[in-house]
């Protein structure tokens, strides 16, 4: 229950950034995540915040009080461990209990908010278990009850969910949601897979290469990146090159057509750029030559369809642009588009099809596209990923 | 953490606790290989039983009889008198002195190189080895020439005494102990542990005796008795530094009573594998130790 702030936080290994200049303030009672590609400094951040790392400049700063130089058992930080961390030798109970116990609580008040911790959990039933007598759920469990038990001020939680299957980590990242909106506590998610960060969020960090790419609701995240990087991270997202013909106008020309985009206003004539459109933004047209008033279409044969439940993804390989068409894409991208499963058997591979790219579900960025972004980050494949199930 | 790592902590754990190649055999055995075995090693082991099991018959026959049949009476004999008494409780008490400084010792500093100074570790696994290295006699004469009579610093006629064999005993053993800690620091994940402790809010010797002694208790009951042991056993420093600990008396008691010195040996061998096995126990009832989950409680 306290306002968190890291101010021009940098920590390097070596003569490696891993963090550099990190601007972040988390209100009263809110829940941020931390997404990024491996390596991207996420743990590093959380670690400095939790005082298991000194940063080497920058300060971390909760309720107005300077905490950089407090040591982490006296700054009153919850953390939950991507491993869980639980302490072999107790049982669950006795976890809960660990920094009651250090706290001094009477014993009657720690054994009564223990057990109520282990109902609020579902874990009554395993309180005099040892944690290898516990599924990978429930002990993440305790690790959640173990941290919250504290009442702590700020609440970390390293990829807490990674460790456990599709099934319990959908129905844990709610519990998360509900547990942090009902006990109001401040708290950051580091976590890479973008589902979860866009499901249970407040706002969401995107990070790449040691530093904030974007910050905003998983709304604006979605629907409105700032960049290339975070287009490319935060689902699947089509990357159309484009020339700008007037900043001024916002103008954007392909192929001969001229529309007028988001984005483009302010970006220099001639240019280059890239217009990002959603898989599930694109339209298909009944005819293949189709070319409406005041939108771009593109035009193709269907390579391969994909079966994702409600939808089915196309891909689209287009057809290659005459010679003084402006700019094509590169030869190994494909357009996806997402269609209603039910009406997906009208292009099966091999077909021809348009689609209407839909300029007001489109947006126009200067740079490079996604994919390079990504090439940037070492250890991360240049795949765009699948949409949220949200 | 994935399911091979864990059994190869636990097999790891297993050798700690015997250290060496009976303890491998053991381990290597229970993971179904000995199926297998050849015939060679049949006969191997065959004769390494043979070999350790012979002069063991030899000496409770020759111990346990008045020549012709069996009786327990050199035992009794041997039990009577006020040197076993009096030697035996000295190297009592030198043994769980110098296992108490020992654990002491080694177990927070294990701690700290495996938590914080990872850049000393070679230093310290070499300091450790040293005592393999260096044979007691060396060390015996070391001491002498030091801390002996003729010596400035002369402790060995002082009340000091007592300290400087306990001060050898403790480096005799430091190998022991401090691979028997350290095994079991390294089955535990003694960082995030010990971060987990204090984002809970414990201070560092909380943190050290709340949760990092108890999830290494095996290793510190193993390191304990090797450590126990091995003192009680030890004879080369006593006799040469003029101790009068229950292996220079047993070896004395064999020079004008040999009935009643072989039956006290037998009796201490037997006192120590008592203690071996109940090690065992305990390694196998210790919670956190059931790693295999599912596995019989
Ligand atoms: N103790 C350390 N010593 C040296 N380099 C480190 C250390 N900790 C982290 N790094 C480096 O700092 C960078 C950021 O690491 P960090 O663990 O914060 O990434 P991350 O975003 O949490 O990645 P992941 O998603 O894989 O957990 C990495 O390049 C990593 O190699
Ligand atoms: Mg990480």
């Amino acid at each position: 229950m306290s306002r968190l702030e890291l101010v021009n936080v940098t920590k390097r290994f070596g003569d490696q950034v891993a963090v550099s200049d990190f601007n972040l303030t988390v209100d009263d009672g809110e829940l941020v995540s931390f997404l990024g590609p491996s390596g991207c400094g996420k743990t590093t951040t959380l670690r400095m915040t939790a005082g298991f790392e000194a940063p080497d400049s920058g300060s971390v700063v909760v309720d107005g009080v300077d905490m950089t130089e407090i040591p982490t058992n006296k700054r009153g930080m919850g953390m939950v461990f991507q491993g869980y961390a639980l302490f072999p030798n107790m049982t669950a109970t006795e976890n809960v209990e660990f920094g009651l116990a250090v706290r001094k609580r009477p014993l009657a008040d720690r054994r009564a908010r223990v057990a109520e911790l282990l109902e609020l959990f579902g874990l009554a039933h395993v309180a005099g278990s040892y944690p290898h007598q516990m599924s990978g759920g429930q002990q993440q469990r305790v690790a959640l009850a173990r941290a919250v038990a504290i009442q702590p001020g700020v609440l970390l939680l390293d990829e807490p969910l990674s460790a456990v299957d599709a099934k319990v980590r959908e129905e844990l990242r709610t519990e998360i949601r509900r547990m942090v909106t009902q006990l109001g506590i401040t708290t950051i998610l580091v976590t890479h897979d973008q589902s979860e960060a866009l499901s249970i969020s407040d706002r969401v960090v995107v990070m790449n290469r040691g530093a904030i790419e974007e910050v905003g609701t998983p709304a604006q995240v979605y629907a409105e990146p700032r960049s290339a990087f975070t287009a490319g991270f935060i689902g699947a997202m089509n990357e159309i090159p484009v020339r700008i013909v007037s900043g001024a106008q916002g103008l954007v020309e392909r192929r001969g057509h001229r529309v007028t985009a988001p984005g483009a206003a302010g970006l220099a004539d001639g240019e280059l750029a890239l217009l990002l459109v959603r898989p599930e933004s694109l339209e298909p047209l009944s005819a293949t030559n189709g070319s409406l008033n005041g939108d771009l279409t593109l035009t193709g044969q269907v390579e391969v369809q994909t079966f994702l439940g409600a939808t089915t993804r196309l891909l689209i390989r287009e057809f290659p642009a005459g010679a003084g068409e402006g700019p094509a894409l590169p030869p190994t991208r494909r357009i996806a588009v997402d269609v209603p499963s039910a009406s997906a058997g009208r292009w099966p591979a091999g077909s021809e099809l348009a689609v209407r790219v839909p300029v007001e579900a489109s947006r126009v960025i200067a740079g490079r596209s996604a994919a390079e972004a990504a090439r940037q980050t070492p250890t991360t494949p240049a795949t765009p990923t699948t949409p949220p199930g949200v | 953490m994935s399911n091979p790592s864990i059994t190869g902590e636990a097999t790891e754990e297993a050798i700690a606790i015997l250290p060496g190649a009976r303890a491998r055999e053991r381990a290597s055995r229970r993971t179904g290989r000995a199926r297998r075995t050849p015939a060679w090693a049949a006969v191997v082991l065959m004769v390494a039983v043979v070999y350790f099991l012979l002069p063991l018959y030899a000496t409770a026959v020759f111990g346990f009889s008045t020549g012709k049949h069996f009786t327990l009476q050199p035992l009794w004999d041997g039990l009577a008198d006020d040197g076993f008494q009096t030697s035996l409780q000295l190297s009592l008490m030198y043994s769980i002195a110098t296992t108490l400084l020992a654990l002491i010792v080694v177990a927070p500093t294990a701690y700290l190189v495996e938590l914080r100074f990872q850049r000393l570790r070679s230093t310290i696994e070499f300091l450790t080895i040293l005592p393999f290295v260096i044979p007691p006699i060396i060390l015996a004469v070391g001491l002498e020439s030091t801390y002996g009579i003729n010596s400035p610093v002369n402790l060995i006629a002082s009340s000091w005494a007592p300290v400087l064999l306990m001060g050898g005993y403790f480096v005799l053993t430091l190998p022991f102990v401090f691979r028997a800690v350290d095994n079991a620091l390294r089955a535990v994940d003694v960082r995030t542990l010990t971060e987990a402790s204090a984002s809970l809010g414990a201070g560092q010797m909380r943190t050290f005796l709340r949760v990092i002694v108890p999830s290494i208790s095996l290793g510190l009951v193993s390191g304990a008795l090797l450590a126990f042991t091995t003192a009680m056993g030890e004879f080369t420093l006593a006799a040469l530094l003029g101790y009068p600990t229950f292996p220079v008396y047993l070896l004395n008691i064999n020079g004008y009573q040999p009935r009643e010195g072989e039956a006290l040996v037998i009796v201490s061998f037997v006192i120590t594998w008592a203690g071996v096995i109940a090690l065992a126990v305990v390694a196998r009832r210790a919670p956190g130790t059931q790693i295999v989950r599912g596995g019989p409680m």
